[in-house]
């Protein structure tokens, strides 16, 4: 018989390490014809980050995100990078491009600020324009600017700049400190279908709740918890690489390897909770490891929620959970014979 | 060797093959079409996917002899560079890829499918795309993306036919 039961799990996960140095650089470039280069060690393999940065260069220098042409991941030209790792590039690398854009603004703001006659604190950069904040109409397009910057003032308007979280040292006597510069959290519900004589689990439902701060895209953040949420099933359920006694693996293979198809996947709802980081670009955190997190407890507790037992041995295989059933109530018969 | 003929995307190309060559190799290694990927070369994947002669099949699993006289279409025949494919343009418009390593694939599946029912429901689109896994999405914004077009076209049929 297929029982219903339904799981729920929290996680908190630890953005921008320090426990060592954990920097990134970026160099913005504003060209003469309003657009900008942004020069960034790290590497993207689909998570969308290298959009995310070109949203926080164009957003600091009031361009549009497709103006930023974005050179990426080869030190031969670009700085290096801590790594597309532990969730950083957002929050690190995000603030390092933030920096470099101010950088190239204020350039822009001191220029500006002769050709209209307004004080650089007075000015915004948005729309393309550099323009007075209180009085809008007082303004000159932001490529004209570039280029009197470059032609007249010699002042090319380019921007450096690292990045590296703020870190408070260990205290030996009482442990406390800070060895992470923010944390993200989520609440993620499994809801599943157990076939009691079988073992079998379908999850048929995950709701995912995410505070990642401010999401820069979106789409790409949902994208990246979708996924997240495929990899837990498949680490939940039944992904699990087999070694021999010489330590190699039984299964390189997707044959033997499996993980979650198209008809694996559940109906997902995600739901983005949005924050404000003090020091993250724009109020941004992060999101790309933690979206798996909470998708394993959430499904066996769903289980245990289903049939009442508890797997501790990921992959929840149909043979685990049908054996710590047949366990289950071997042990209910013998307390029934005792009793 | 072997001479083979085989259309693709509405071109005849011709070449010389050792007998145990894959189509996959066939397309991606003497006509340099690397669109089709590959993923496992044993049919687990479906990053090669391909049609010949409409059906969708790995391109890893066929011998390019067998695709000798036929006709082919990769990821490269559906899109231009003025235009992309419906499928191509939703995928795009709702950031349904991370990596894309499965996608060229997963878009000939998808087609294969519109192609021979332009309404399926979403248990259909699931099952026309089991063989092609991908690590990075969890298929969401896939089924989407493909559920948005099978809209858009009824939509447009359903103009046509009140006009
Ligand atoms: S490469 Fe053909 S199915 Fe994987
Ligand atoms: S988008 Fe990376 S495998 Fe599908």
């Amino acid at each position: 018989m297929k029982r219903p039961g339904r799981g729920i799990a929290c996680m908190w996960y630890p953005i921008g390490f320090t426990v060592a140095a954990n920097p990134s650089s970026a160099v913005v470039k504003v060209n003469e014809d309003g657009t900008a280069t942004l020069l960034t060690g790290t590497v993207e393999v689909g998570q969308g980050s290298l959009t995310v940065l070109g949203q926080i260069a164009a957003q600091e220098l009031g361009i549009s995100a497709d103006d930023v042409h974005v050179v990426s991941a080869d030190t031969d030209t670009t700085p290096m990078d801590t790594g597309a790792i532990a969730s950083r590039t957002t929050f690190v690398t995000g603030n390092a491009v933030r920096l470099a854009a101010a950088e190239a603004k204020s350039i822009l703001f001191e220029v500006a600020s002769e050709m209209l006659g307004v004080e650089t604190e007075e000015l915004e950069a948005a729309d393309h324009k550099i323009r007075s904040k209180t009085f809008p109409d007082k303004q000159v397009a932001l490529a004209e600017v570039a280029v009197r910057a470059q032609i007249v003032r010699g002042r090319p308007p380019l921007g450096s700049a690292s990045f590296n979280p703020p870190t408070v040292a260990m205290d030996p006597e009482t442990g406390q400190g800070k060895p992470f510069a923010t944390y993200v959290y989520a609440t993620q519900i499994a809801e599943v279908e157990v076939d009691d004589e079988t073992g079998e689990v379908e999850v048929l439902r995950i709701c995912a709740a995410h505070d990642s701060g401010t999401t820069i895209n979106p789409a790409l953040a949902e994208g990246q918890i979708e996924g997240g949420i495929a990899m837990g099933i498949g680490m939940a359920l039944e992904e699990e690489i087999l070694f021999d006694a010489e330590g190699g693996q039984v299964n390189p293979n997707l044959t033997n390897y499996l993980i979650p198809t198209s008809l694996d996947m559940p109906k997902i709802e995600v739901d983005i909770v949005q924050s404000y980081d003090p020091v993250g670009p724009f109020g941004a955190k992060g999101v790309g490891e933690p979206t798996l997190v909470p998708t394993m407890p959430a499904i066996l507790n769903a289980i245990y929620d289903a049939v009442g037992v508890r797997i501790a041995d990921l992959p929840a295989t149909a043979e685990k959970i049908l054996m710590a059933i047949k366990e289950k109530e071997r042990a209910e018969v013998k307390q029934l014979g005792s009793a | 060797m072997h001479h083979i003929e085989v259309t693709i995307n509405g071109v005849l190309r011709r070449a010389e093959v050792p007998p145990e060559t894959t189509l996959l190799s066939a397309l991606r290694d003497s006509w340099g079409l690397t669109g089709s990927k590959l993923g496992c070369d044993v049919g687990d994947c479906g990053a090669c996917t391909v049609l010949v002669d409409g059906l969708s099949v790995n391109a890893c699993l066929l011998l390019a002899v067998q695709a000798d006289g036929r006709e082919v279409v990769t990821i490269e025949g559906l899109s231009g560079f003025e235009y992309l494919h419906p499928l191509q343009a939703a995928f795009e418009r709702l950031s349904s890829y991370q990596c894309g390593f499965c996608a060229p694939g997963m878009i000939i599946s998808a087609k294969a499918l519109l192609d021979e029912n332009p309404a399926p429901t979403e248990l259909e689109i699931r099952e026309a795309l089991a063989g092609n896994l991908c690590r990075c999405t969890g298929y969401t914004k896939v089924v989407d993306a493909i559920t948005e077009v099978c809209r858009d076209h009824a939509n447009a049929v359903g103009v046509e036919e009140s006009a």
